[in-house]
């Protein structure tokens, strides 16, 4: 075996080979070697070869713009001085910097509070989600038993189904927990706990579905050495496939942690005095009117510099966890093959 | 030695390695070709056992009265030993029976849990709303009180309400449009972020980017959409960045007065359209970069030999070996734009649920999930025919 710095040697002087040829067999006159098919096809793809660069980067630097020009105009307009949003001199840099609205923004949202109570209650549903989920889509993997295609098409239906159809019911459900009126999960963190506890949490079909195809991407041999020494099956999953699953689980939890962070539509509907961010963000242009423009009821235009602010405060610790784990979304689901669907 | 010679020998050497590379490539098929035929293998056997563990438990279930009569026959002293072997035997026979079963028991352990919540959290509250839908709802201390109400509140969504019947075309039109250039559009990112070049783990950091933002609430900040107000959000500043100005100087820099005011609102809708799709595809991009990533290396390696081009790659390679992902990308992006509660059918059946009017606000849920459902199931039927399936 040549190591890798041979095999680059090795590459290099084969490509200076070829072109030393190239050279040589254009110096006597291509027609001798080649037919006029070939050379045409190298011709053309010398062509593209040489062009299409250009217009990958064109083109990627376009569309690289469009994303990330909200995010610097969230950027830019959150450290100007209001004022200067109506300056026609002003675009992109604001003539002087200020934190003043982040603080602001910082004191409506109650900050401190929310963030802690979301992180609580994104970790702890996440990790509880990415357990149930694992422990279910294994069971979809590896299991024969009655009614399986059955239970897995109600797997399918849990993706398709639009959560605002059930969430009515579901709110009865939790205002009166097991048909006693005095039990009410509403407003506590176990509304959310609960669903994810028993592997029904915020889109739980879709991760079962990306666990049970993971699980039977993974070699059999694997368990069967393992019943061989006399694990049951649960020491087998904790033992064997656990540990082999772990850049299913990392990104499954991720994309969990995003989706509850994100998530405004079901926590509105069981949370009225727990603070989310997205909950806070959503009723932000509210909340400043109120606090900031003594209830009159200000144009969005004027309470934008407020409003992106309140973006860059809760999109940022989404932020810096996707750029040091980025690659753990794209490859765990490049792994994980959601493919053979 | 002469150059010819020369030539002949690197052609020769050139040939041992393209040989080589041939050979490496045919044993790893080979491998994988294998090793998919032991999982077959493995499955068929386990299934096999399975009829054949349930034929068993049939046929001993068959057998009991009869064995019973032997046993009961068998008690008479001489023949002793013969059922205390028929005995042994049965005893065998179940454990491994008992085997069987407690495999099939830990698969339903392991589905329980979600068993129960599913149950609890997913489908009586989904019958429930169907139930609801059939009524008249009102809000009473210890939950709702139903009055029946029969199909009035279908009839009422498709027959009375002025909005409803024009929201549900509008939004399965607008669907209609966006899920073929949502595909189009994402296959070709996903081409092109499959090639090699310098920045590629940047710009694939940045395509996904919208997976992160776009499901929140933030994005309705960036596009504009706020409940609160008529705010002109990115989405349309974005437009108004390229408001054609430029194009307008150029045409009439060229004496074209007329055309101008056409083209700049062709313009704002196509630049806000590619903020919208950009914005919606990051998932979709994803699905295809690993389809993209799943063909195999012999297959580019045959087609280079064959001289294609990089047009008759794209049509006779890539595209069959990622059309299972094709219809995957189709259902999700199409179950993404009905279930998107910035849509206008999803808007009325909301400021239903907010005026408390739940019983008519489930029969148009389940009417819209109703449509939804026939309408995915034709468009899996028809394209999954032409879904090029491997099978080896």
């Amino acid at each position: 075996m040549a190591t890798k710095k041979e095999e680059k040697q090795f590459e290099k002087e084969r490509k200076a080979a070829i072109k030393a040829r190239h050279k040589r067999m254009k110096e006597e006159g291509l027609e001798k070697y080649l037919t006029p098919e070939q050379i045409r096809y190298n011709r053309n793809k010398a062509i593209v070869g040489s062009v299409w660069p250009i217009f990958r980067f064109l083109i990627l630097f376009g569309l690289c713009f469009v994303i990330l020009y909200p995010l610097i105009y969230m950027i830019s307009t959150a450290f100007r001085p209001n004022e200067q949003m109506n300056d026609p001199s002003v675009i992109w840099l604001p003539k002087s910097f200020t934190l003043d609205n982040i603080k602001q923004t910082w004191k409506v949202m109650k900050f401190e509070e929310t963030i802690l109570t979301t992180l609580r209650m994104n970790v702890i549903a996440s990790i509880l989600q990415v357990i149930t989920c694992a422990i279910t889509g294994y069971g979809f993997a590896r299991f024969q038993f009655k009614f399986k295609g059955l239970l897995f098409a109600i797997v399918v239906m849990m993706i398709i189904v639009p959560p605002q159809i059930i969430t009515i019911p579901l709110y009865m459900q939790f205002r009166f927990f097991f048909g006693s009126t005095s039990i009410s999960l509403i407003d506590t963190g176990w509304a959310m706990y609960m669903p994810a506890m028993f592997a029904n949490g915020l889109r739980a079909g879709l991760f079962i579905f990306i666990f049970r195809q993971f699980f039977r991407g993974l070699p059999k041999e694997l368990e069967d050495a393992a019943y061989l020494d006399g694990c049951g099956p649960f020491k087998t999953f904790l033992v064997i496939m656990v540990p082999n699953a772990r850049t299913a689980f990392l990104t499954v939890f991720l994309f969990s942690i995003v989706w509850y962070w994100n998530d405004f539509y079901v926590s509105s509907s069981f949370f009225n005095n727990t603070h989310t961010v997205s909950l806070m963000l959503k009723n932000l242009g509210a909340q400043l009117s109120v606090d900031l423009f003594n209830n009159q009821t200000p144009s969005a235009r004027q309470l934008i510099v407020w409003l992106e602010a309140g973006c860059v405060l809760s999109i940022t610790p989404l932020l810096v966890m996707y750029i040091f784990l980025q690659r753990y979304f794209i490859e765990g689901i490049e792994r994980s093959g959601i493919t053979g669907m | 030695m002469s150059e010819f010679e020369k030539d002949l020998l690197e052609q020769e050497d050139e040939a041992k390695e393209a040989l080589e590379e041939a050979e490496d490539a045919v044993t790893e098929q080979a491998e994988d070709a294998v090793r998919e035929a032991e999982d077959e293998a493995a499955e068929a056997a386990e299934e096999a056992a399975e009829e054949l563990v349930e034929a068993a438990e049939e046929a001993e279930e068959l057998s009991v009265i009869p064995e019973e009569t032997v046993q009961e026959l068998a008690e008479i002293p001489d023949d002793e030993p013969e059922s205390s072997s028929v005995r042994s035997g049965k005893a065998a026979k179940g454990a491994r029976i008992s085997y069987e079963r407690k495999k099939r028991l830990y698969g339903y352990g392991f589905i329980a849990l979600w068993f129960v919540g599913t149950v609890y959290f997913f489908l009586y509250p989904l019958i429930v709303s169907l139930v609801y839908s059939f009524h008249k709802t009102t809000v009473g201390t210890s939950g709702m009180e139903l009055s029946d109400r029969g199909f009035d509140n279908y009839i009422r969504a498709f027959r009375r309400d002025p909005n409803y019947t024009k929201a549900l075309v509008d939004t399965l039109s607008n669907t209609a449009l966006k899920t073929p250039l949502i595909l189009v559009f994402s296959i070709f990112i996903a081409v092109i972020l499959n090639q090699k070049f310098r920045g590629r783990t940047f710009a694939r950091a940045v395509f996904f980017l919208p997976v992160i933002i776009a499901t929140g609430p933030v994005i309705d900040i960036i596009t504009g959409n706020m409940s609160t107000s008529g705010t002109s959000g990115t989405a349309e500043q974005f437009s108004t960045l390229f408001e054609a100005n430029l194009v307008d100087e150029l045409l009439n820099f060229l004496g074209i007065y007329n055309i101008s005011e056409r083209l700049t609102e062709i313009i704002n809708t196509l630049t806000s359209d590619i903020f919208n799709l950009v914005w919606n595809s990051g998932i979709q991009i994803l699905l295809f970069l690993s389809a993209l990533q799943g063909i195999p290396f012999s297959a580019k390696e045959a087609a280079q030999m064959e001289g294609a081009t990089g047009w008759e790659y794209f049509w006779k390679i890539t595209i069959p070996y990622i059309s299972p992902q094709i219809l995957t990308c189709l259902v999700y992006t199409v179950v993404d734009s009905f279930v998107d509660p910035g849509n206008q059918v999803m808007e009325i059946v909301l400021s239903k649920a907010s005026n408390w009017e739940h019983g008519y606000m489930a029969a148009m849920a389940w009417a819209y999930f109703a449509i939804i459902g026939i309408a995915l199931a034709i468009i899996v039927a028809i394209v999954n025919k032409f879904v090029y399936y491997e099978v080896e």
